[in-house]
């Protein structure tokens, strides 16, 4: 049994067909890349995964149980977390408490030692992420970098079991992509299946095993990274046409 | 003349306000426990017994939207509803005040819980005009069935303690609401700044990311209407049995300024302090209901205004409180719960640097006498 079903998913706003019949399965333990040129419809599927959009047609099954219309948050607590393209911090909040939110959904509170001390666990997250310095300071201060990471963290507390990556990459220097790079290959050794969404291929390139190309919301391509870098389609579709 | 006050000032803060905001606030919980003592008059017991109504109301006020971000302009609703519950329990069913009283708090929180469904559905600048609908609409049912709520007529109700004398009676109402006061303070601070409360400003901050994190953000929104909603109907049943008139009319119950003034509380004393309205409620009721009248007629004796004005005062009043408070909110915009906590928190600041200062110059001076003693030996 796959962990993730995506079939004949389908979505569009008014004559704009954002994601067109597509269909592809995650197995446990896998790293998926979605790669595609701006407006291709990776950020749509998220959010047709996780709830935030319902699907115009197509199901979308997690452990072999159809989820296509559930709420996000009883999506989240099925084990599905995920992470913005465009930061969500909680401004008001320091950053520790940003990450005890999770620590308060059903999922999150699950296990009996999390529930005790949710602060020490925080504190873990936040360690796993490199953001201890700055866990008091109010999430509204943090850099762009730390941004990021604090929605991984956040994401993580929910102990999911697929966590979906929406451009974790964008907008961060070469350290902080090594110390993500880092902290992805930690995170897919402790168990958790993982799909990324990004544009910094060479990032992306070395954590994938997969990766699957939309364009204009159908998939164009499917392979391991190598193969997909040699496509004549995908190359045609990056670099335009030979003339 | 301006420097002498400043060093003054500077003076009373470094003594007197240099003390953990806790214990301020015990200090100030204790005073007005004391005192009666004094002996009163019968008026500034009355206001105060409002300052702490009107304490709790724009505390309640500030949970569900200083906290979670519900905007609610229609506060007055609860307020209302448990007055006219009570008033009507107590009329109808002969009840004693102690079972009233629940009762109407009941009432309350089930209408918070029915109008919450409703609220739910719509957010921001929406929410807003819903909420302050729903006065509106009571005071309509109310003026319609006015065989039972006495429509414009307002309802008389009995008051804590009948066989008391006229004195003993406003000294019980104000143990009673500061009673009510300390324990509901209590409790509403202690959620804001619980596990729940956290979840809570994460719905203010962001209610997409909050649903990301697993959330029912519905259960927590109709969470904080059911509290609110809980304190804002004790204190308005509360209010229903204490003053002179002790009676209930839909005009100061429901209308919207009741709601606008919890708003103004609660802004003035910093949104989502919930100890800053505490504070701001004293202030200004005391400010509204006492003080300016005090200075009206302090200017009239000294023949420093015309006595005309004291016949206009009513609106000369409005004018004066409304000019003060843009003033005060324009000099800290945060909030006077904010402003204190905030210089309390530079005076530790600047304590414990001293203390360090001293303990560096202390081993300085140690290590330099310490040298030339070795120096002196040799």
């Amino acid at each position: 049994m796959h962990l993730l079903e995506v079939e004949n998913l389908t979505k569009r706003f008014g004559g704009l067909t954002a994601v067109d019949n597509l269909s592809f399965t995650v197995d446990e333990g896998e790293i998926i890349g979605i790669i595609g040129p701006n407006g291709a419809g990776k950020t749509t599927l998220f959010n047709l995964i996780t709830g935030f959009l319902k699907p115009d047609s197509g199901t979308v099954k997690f452990k072999g149980e159809d989820i296509t219309r559930l709420e996000p948050y009883r999506i989240v607590n099925k084990g599905i977390a995920r992470t913005f393209q465009v930061v969500r911090p909680f401004h008001h909040l320091p950053t520790i408490a940003n990450v005890m939110v999770s620590l308060e959904s059903p999922r999150g509170s699950r296990k009996i030692e999390w529930v005790k001390s949710p602060e020490r666990k925080a504190l873990e997250l936040l360690e796993d992420v490199g953001l201890t310095d700055m866990m008091l300071e109010p999430a509204e201060i943090l850099s762009h970098g730390d941004l990021k990471r604090l929605e991984i963290a956040r994401a993580l507390a929910t102990d999911p079991e697929l966590l979906l990556l929406d451009e974790p990459f964008a907008g961060l220097n070469p350290i902080e992509t090594d110390f993500l790079t880092k902290s992805v290959r930690t995170m897919h050794m402790d168990g958790h299946t993982m799909v990324m969404v990004e544009h910094k291929l060479h990032a992306l390139m070395k954590l994938a095993k997969r990766v699957i190309v939309l364009h204009y919301g159908a998939k164009i391509a499917e392979g391991k990274p190598e193969e997909i870098a040699k496509n004549k389609k995908v190359i045609e579709i990056y670099m335009g046409r030979k003339a | 003349m301006a420097t002498y006050f400043r060093r003054v000032y500077l003076s009373f803060a470094e003594h007197v306000l240099d003390v953990p905001p806790r214990l301020l606030a015990s200090m100030i919980f204790l005073i007005l426990l004391a005192y009666p003592i004094t002996k009163p008059p019968l008026t500034i017991l009355y206001v105060l017994s409002v300052a702490n109504i009107m304490a709790i109301f724009a505390a309640s006020w500030d949970l569900l939207v200083g906290r979670t971000g519900q905007m609610n302009l229609g506060h007055a609703l609860f307020f209302g509803t448990a007055a006219y519950a009570t008033a009507l329990f107590c009329k109808f069913f002969n009840l004693q005040l102690w079972v009233t009283i629940p009762l109407g708090a009941l009432i309350g929180v089930s209408v918070a819980l029915i109008i919450g469904f409703p609220c739910l559905r719509v957010k921001g600048p929406y929410l807003a005009l819903v909420t302050l609908t729903f006065p509106l609409i009571l005071i309509s049912v109310v003026k319609y069935f006015r065989e039972i709520t006495g429509g414009e007529e307002p309802i008389i109700n009995p008051r804590f303690f009948p066989g008391l004398p006229m004195y003993g009676k406003q000294l019980a109402d104000y143990y009673l609401t500061l009673a009510l006061l300390f324990v509901s303070g209590v409790i509403l601070y202690k959620i804001a700044n619980s596990r729940m409360g956290i979840v809570m400003v994460s719905i203010l901050d962001n209610e997409l990311a909050s649903k990301a994190c697993g959330i029912n953000v519905t259960k927590y929104k109709l969470l904080a209407f059911a509290i609110s909603g809980l304190f804002g109907s004790l204190a308005g049943a509360f209010m229903t049995h204490m003053g002179s008139g002790a009676s209930v009319n839909y005009n100061t119950y429901l209308g919207v300024a009741l709601s606008f003034q919890a708003i103004i509380i609660a802004i003035f004393g910093g949104v989502g302090t919930i100890y800053g309205p505490i504070a701001a409620a004293y202030i200004l009721v005391i400010l509204d209901m006492y003080g300016l009248g005090k200075i009206f007629g302090w200017f009239a004796s000294n023949n420093l205004i015309p006595a005309s004005i004291i016949q206009i005062e009513s609106s000369m009043h409005w004018i004066m409180y409304t000019l003060v408070i843009i003033i005060l909110i324009i000099k800290w915009p945060r909030g006077i719960g904010r402003f204190t906590t905030d210089k309390l928190k530079d005076l530790q600041e600047a304590r414990e640097l001293e203390e360090r200062g001293k303990h560096i110059w202390k081993t300085y001076k140690r290590k330099k006498e310490e040298s030339e003693h070795a120096s002196t030996r040799s």
